[in-house]
């Protein structure tokens, strides 16, 4: 299975969000993915073991070269989330 | 009003915040047009995570009651009132009365200040609003009246709105992020009082040329970014320094990582509660305008990945242990602890004032936190009421005092704490010329534009 790191600020507030609506999304499009939360801060390249990070906020360069990144903020502002939905679908359906 | 208010607030007190919370949520969900199955979920899912915070929260004061109490006696500091953190307070505020009530006040609030077009800020992050709670039940304590601490809490939700369309333009051009703003009280809050002093740091020409970097700093102290290992850190110094045995001390170190570990999962269960509402609210707000344009306001977490303020909310943890040191003499009596791990709250929008540089904006960060710690000792007595009245911790009487660093520390908390000290009439009439005054800078000097300048740097 796919792992999913949401990645925020503190691993509670904004990355709580974007969990319960991933959640809808992988559960009303039959998807499946081990989903786990982290704040930015304790986030070290040796440490990623992700298929894809979804950020609410800016991520470091190295954390970019060590997973795919997609930007979440669309998820919290609610502008232009299909965009979102649909890169880590075609992440989560890759073999 | 005040009497009205007051009644309403005595009979949530009496059903408890674990009863009352879900069913306003609930009721809220419904009118905001969502389904009653998922509304319910949401209520109950923030009824639960209220007992598991609460259960966490205990954990807490039974470690750190009695340590902070020894700790303060045998290195003479005298620094034994706890910081339980923003986590923790956040719970607890929301818990109380005031808290309970807030998000509809907020919504509706926002809704009234959009239809008279005296904000472009659409507050779609209820779950902040318990700032503006917080504020709300310290002046419920220090007034003994319900009512008028919803007062304070509404004019706070509308401050946090003014606030967030002043420092709009600023944001935007520093993090490049159009169309949001940051009605977020745990950060603007520190930048109104940030600003003055980053005006005058702007004129000195040498402290600017101190570049630190950020991506070192990010990389050296990474590790005190965790909370697994701060909680450990800052357990076994606590403990050794309060004179424990080598076995206390480990305990004390393994349950202050898990309290730092713990309380946080729980508030992540409250936010995933609060989410649906959210959206729903923002759906319904955007709904009652359409085709105006908006700025949604987010949770400033979503500024804190940029390398400037990681560095230096980092920084802030041994600069606010030296700090709570140092202000001793002048009457602080604050142990940061919980709030150590997350300075990025107080770097986050203090670092667009000086262009993101590492050490300004710590100096600022310093002094923000430096007035702040004196004025969180001075708000202790209604932060441990409030963890008191939440029911989860047995507080022997004067034995534990709780603080918290972080929203005991915004301008906005120890400003209403006083105003709303004077007579009812007068604090109305300082709230209201606040309030103006916000207003005004907002529409008269928008940071970004007329003051705080952003030049435009090559990438």
């Amino acid at each position: 299975m796919k792992k999913v790191y949401i990645v925020c600020a503190t691993g509670i507030a904004t990355s709580s969000m974007l969990r319960v609506k991933i959640d809808d999304f992988l559960h009303e499009n039959g998807l499946d993915a081990v989903i786990s939360q982290y704040r930015i801060a304790e986030l070290t390249p040796d440490r990623i073991d992700a298929d894809v990070i979804i950020a609410t906020t800016e991520v470091p360069p190295e954390i970019k070269e060590a997973a795919y990144c997609i930007n979440g903020l669309p998820l919290l502002t609610g502008v232009g989330e299909s965009v979102v939905f649909d890169e880590l679908e075609k992440i989560l359906n890759e073999k | 009003m005040e009497s009205i208010l007051s009644v309403i607030g005595e009979f949530i007190n009496n059903l408890g915040s674990t009863i009352v919370m879900p069913i306003i949520i609930t009721v809220l969900g419904l009118i905001l047009g969502m389904k009653f199955s998922k509304a319910l979920r949401s209520g109950l899912t923030i009824a639960v995570a209220f007992v598991g915070i609460f259960l966490t929260v205990g954990l807490l004061g039974e470690n750190m009651g009695v340590l902070g109490t020894a700790f303060a006696e045998r290195t003479g500091t005298g620094l034994d009132i706890i910081d339980i953190g923003w986590p923790a307070a956040a719970a607890i505020a929301f818990g109380t009365p005031v808290g309970n009530l807030i998000i509809p006040i907020g919504i509706v609030l926002n809704l009234v200040l959009l239809l008279l077009g005296l904000t472009k800020t659409l507050d779609i992050d209820v779950w902040n609003y318990w700032h503006q709670a917080f504020i709300g039940s310290v002046v419920a304590y220090i007034t003994g009246s319900v009512g008028l601490g919803l007062i304070a809490a509404a004019v706070n939700v509308i401050m946090a709105l003014f606030l967030a369309d002043w420092s709009q333009p600023l944001i935007e051009k520093y993090f490049k992020l159009p169309g949001v703003s940051f009605p977020h009280l745990q950060s603007a809050g520190y930048m109104l009082l940030a600003a003055p002093f980053a005006a005058l740091f702007r004129k000195i020409p040498f402290l600017a040329k101190m570049n630190l970097d950020p991506d070192t700093i990010r990389k050296r102290l990474g590790i005190l970014g965790e909370p697994i290992f701060l909680g450990l850190i800052i357990g076994v110094l606590l403990a050794a320094f309060a004179g424990q045995d080598v076995q206390g001390i480990l305990t004390t170190g393994i349950n202050i990582a898990a309290v730092m570990v713990l309380i946080p999962r729980m508030v992540s269960l409250l936010v995933e509660g609060l989410s649906p509402i959210a959206t729903a609210a923002s759906q319904f707000m955007s709904k009652k305008f359409p085709g105006r344009e908006f700025f949604i306001g987010l949770d400033s977490a979503v500024l804190i990945g940029s390398p400037s303020v990681i560095a230096s909310g980092l920084l802030m943890i041994p600069v606010e242990i030296g700090l709570a040191l140092l202000l001793v003499p002048l009457g602080n009596r604050t142990l940061p602890f919980i709030d150590l791990a997350d300075g990025v709250f107080v770097t986050a929008m203090i670092a667009p004032l000086v262009a993101g540089d590492v050490l300004l904006t710590t100096l600022l960060g310093g002094i923000v936190m430096g007035i702040g710690m004196i004025f969180t000792t001075i708000l202790s007595p209604a932060v441990t009421a409030m963890v008191e009245a939440a029911g989860s911790v047995d507080i022997p009487a004067g034995y534990a005092n709780y603080t918290v660093l972080s929203d005991g520390a915004i301008p906005h908390s120890y400003i209403f704490y006083y105003i709303f000290q004077s007579p009812v009439a007068i604090a109305l009439i300082i709230s209201a010329v606040l309030l103006v005054g916000q207003y005004f800078l907002t529409k008269k000097y928008p940071m970004g534009e007329k003051i705080f300048k952003i030049e435009e740097k090559a990438e």
